[in-house]
């Protein structure tokens, strides 16, 4: 093993390493377990930057760790898609981990908080590292796992353990189609390895290759929160904020985006799987963004916009832009992860608060929450010049160079949408007055409970302000890297940059950019007159309640997915076990071991007869039985 | 072995049935515990008598051995049946093997 390799090995291992040390040692460490975990991630993001160099060298970083069956060898390997992965995770998720020390200060189980943190970041870089698809699916798994554990972190909380249940179920289903695609893979090339698996792809019969897209889709859909199984996504925002940033804004959910890009050259021979996986991806963006529009909690908002954006992710790679669609989970990495550590700052302030409508001029009381929640905003809905500007309009734009015209028209009206909703949080959150002594009633909320942990007081609020601050400078410049086509060269080892349509002959991409420019204004602008303009915070109250009132119930119930699943899934399940409870069980199983009984107490019955009680008669019966013996042999010896 | 004079096996398997059915109908037929066990024993030795005689027509003692087995059988039998007798007699003051029917089903 040569050096660069070792640290691949420590960087991968080190987080396990902390999390079992934290779960042993827990009671004893307390806060200190906070310290360890997050040195143990950030360790390893600056490994991570010393290896770099060598993941752009011919074929990567390989570092073979262990054969098993024929078909399937497990081995590390750090490539340039891997690489910016694991930069995201540890860079980052280590700064989510500092912020966590301050969010989970006066916590009991903090040490526990940090272990379960620990161990999703060994299990994401599990998935991000692995060199065949057995890897990637034990990492898979771990991840689910991991989210299980955090989002019922508060498991005192029914809600919370409700939550984690659906999360994990929905990623168990996507777990099986992943599954299936492994089996689909091996049946047609004989191995598991990202190597023998692609060097064969050009040579798979059609059908195969679609099978095994699709199936791969299911779990990235599970993973990543597609339509149809993105429901868990916003209930899982029961989990602490910093779990919210971490797993369910910037690194799990993007796993399925790290899989098609990965997978790129199964997508590559597949026409109808881009096209499957485009659009679900573009509806998912404009659902995910549709149902941002009616949420007043402050996560859940966030929970929606994380939906959508990895909507536009799956679309990107979906297409075969890779770059693009890469781009923007590295941009929306850094800006969602700031978003959700701002809205952290505001429900922690305000004593987790996390309905918008009982907010209201925090801008002048949490300077830090307001400018970070700005620059944020700024960057998600692309304005010009910030981080989510470049990724998302390079999204956007390849829909319509790639030849699909009506993924570029839903793109662009996502984006509108995206402005409006976002702006709306930021207005209804920091401008105006504070309204957190108005009554719930007067602002249309209807009755609620608060069980919320009050887990973070005392905690010096610069460990909380420095992760913020520090993520602003990426939020809002990471998007310069696509400078003089400088990203496409950095992925160039995983993707090859394919020719244009004549699409995009017929529509510039400056032309394009404008056109999504003006949506985004008009969202904007409608947003602030609205929510931000005088006139609307001066009447925010009113304003509020009847917005609160006049919601269409088919937005406030989320287009009824889970209304659907419970009709169409659960109903039948239910009933299904109720008529096995009322006919099967009692008639078939109770019934047959009923029968037995009944049986032995008939033979029981029948056979008393016999039971005389005359001691002469037993002792006639033995003499008659040994004289029929005594007969068979004689006649048998006759015979003979 | 020289036996100036021996008696053919055959005779003494025929006493041997004879002795056992004369037992055989003791136990049937007899109401008296008492009559019952003394047959059980008669039906034995006939089994001994039997033994003995294959025993001494095959010269292989084997069968004297076994003989001496069914003796200690028999008095291990005739010592629990007795006990036997003696309980029931005592609860019910009956020496009638029919009257004792307790376990009827």
């Amino acid at each position: 093993m040569s050096d660069a390799t070792t640290l691949l090995l420590l960087l991968w291992l080190l987080p396990l390493a902390s999390a079992i040390f934290i779960f042993a040692f827990g009671p004893l460490l307390r806060r200190a377990a906070g310290f360890i975990g997050s040195a143990a991630v950030l360790t390893s993001f600056g490994l991570t930057l010393a290896i770099a160099s060598s993941a752009f060298a011919t074929g990567g970083l390989k570092l073979h760790l262990l054969d098993w069956v024929p078909g399937f060898t497990f081995g590390l390997w750090l490539d340039p898609l891997s690489l910016l992965w694991t930069l995201i995770i540890t860079g980052v998720g280590g700064l989510i981990h500092f912020y966590a020390i301050g969010y989970m200060w006066s916590d009991r189980a903090i040490a526990r908080f940090f272990a379960y943190m620990n161990f999703f970041a060994f299990a994401m870089l599990t998935l991000v590292l692995s060199d065949n698809f057995v890897g990637l699916l034990v990492g898979w798994g771990l991840v689910g796992l991991a989210s299980y554990f955090l989002i019922g972190f508060w498991f005192f909380r029914p809600s919370a353990v409700a939550a984690a249940l659906k999360a994990f179920v929905m990623n168990v289903v996507g777990d099986v189609g992943l599954m299936f695609a492994i089996f689909v893979l091996f049946a047609a090339t004989g191995s598991t390895a990202y190597s023998d698996v692609f060097a064969k792809a050009t040579t798979l019969a059609p059908g195969t290759i679609l099978l095994a897209c699709i199936a791969i889709f299911i779990g990235c859909a599970a993973k990543s929160a597609q339509i149809p199984l993105h429901t868990w996504l916003p209930d899982a925002m029961e989990g602490p904020t910093p779990v919210s940033a971490l797993i369910h804004a910037a690194t799990m959910v993007t796993a399925g985006v790290y899989l098609i890009a990965r997978c790129a050259p199964l997508w590559d021979v597949s026409p109808e799987a881009r096209a499957l996986v485009g659009t679900i991806g573009a509806l998912t963006a404009l659902l995910g963004a549709v149902l941002g529009v009616a949420q007043w909690d402050i996560k859940r908002i966030l929970a929606y916009s994380t939906m959508s954006q990895i909507g536009y992710m799956i679309m990107g790679v979906g297409i075969g832009a890779y770059q693009s669609g890469v781009l923007h989970f590295y941009t929306h990495a850094f800006f969602k992860a700031q978003l959700f550590l701002a809205a952290g700052i505001v429900i922690h302030s305000l004593h987790d608060e996390q309905d918008v409508r009982k907010m209201g001029g925090l801008g002048r009381t949490m300077p830090l929450a307001f400018w970070a929640m700005t620059i944020g905003t700024l960057a998600i809905i692309g304005f010009p010049g910030l981080s989510g500007f470049f990724s998302k309009d390079a999204v956007i734009y390849s829909s319509l160079e790639r030849g699909y015209p009506l993924l570029y028209a839903i793109g662009v009206l996502t984006a509108g949408i995206t402005a409006y909703y976002m702006c709306r949080m930021l207005f209804v959150t920091f401008l105006g007055n504070y309204r957190g002594e108005v009554a719930d009633s007067e602002l249309g909320i209807p009755e609620r409970e608060h069980a919320d942990p009050h887990v973070g007081e005392g905690a010096p609020a610069w460990i909380m302000g420095v992760p913020v601050a520090i993520l602003m400078i990426p939020s809002a410049l990471a998007g310069y890297i696509v400078i003089g086509g400088r990203w496409n060269s950095l992925l160039a080892a995983d993707f090859a940059v394919t020719p244009a349509s004549s699409l995009a002959t017929f529509v510039p991409e400056w032309l394009s950019t404008i056109l999504v420019l003006a949506f985004v204004a008009v969202g904007t602008v409608v947003a602030y007159v609205r929510y931000g303009s005088f006139d609307a915070t001066a009447s925010a109250v009113e304003r509020l309640r009847s917005e609160s009132m006049r919601m269409p119930q088919l937005l406030v119930r989320a287009f009824y997915f889970d209304e659907a699943y419970d009709v169409l899934l659960l109903r039948p399940a239910r009933a299904i076990g109720s008529a096995f409870m009322s006919v099967v069980d009692p008639r078939v199983i109770d019934g047959a071991v009923r029968d037995v009984v009944w049986l032995a107490g008939w033979f029981g019955r029948e056979m008393r007869a016999l039971q005389t009680g005359l001691v002469r008669g037993y002792a006639l019966i033995l003499a008659l039985g040994a004289a029929a013996f005594l007969a068979y042999f004689a006649l048998i010896g006759a015979a003979r | 072995m020289s036996a100036p004079m021996s008696v053919d096996v055959s005779y003494y398997v025929a006493l041997s049935a004879v002795v056992f059915f004369i037992g055989l109908g003791g136990v049937i037929l007899r109401r008296n515990p008492l009559i019952m066990l003394m047959s059980i024993e008669l039906m034995l030795n006939a089994a001994n008598i039997a033994l003995i005689a294959f025993a001494r027509a095959w010269t292989n003692n084997a069968g004297q051995i076994f003989a001496f087995l069914v003796i200690t059988v028999a008095a291990a039998e005739a010592a629990i049946g007795l006990a036997i007798v003696i309980v029931v007699f005592r609860r019910s003051k009956n020496v009638d093997v029919d009257e004792v029917a307790g376990l009827r089903g």
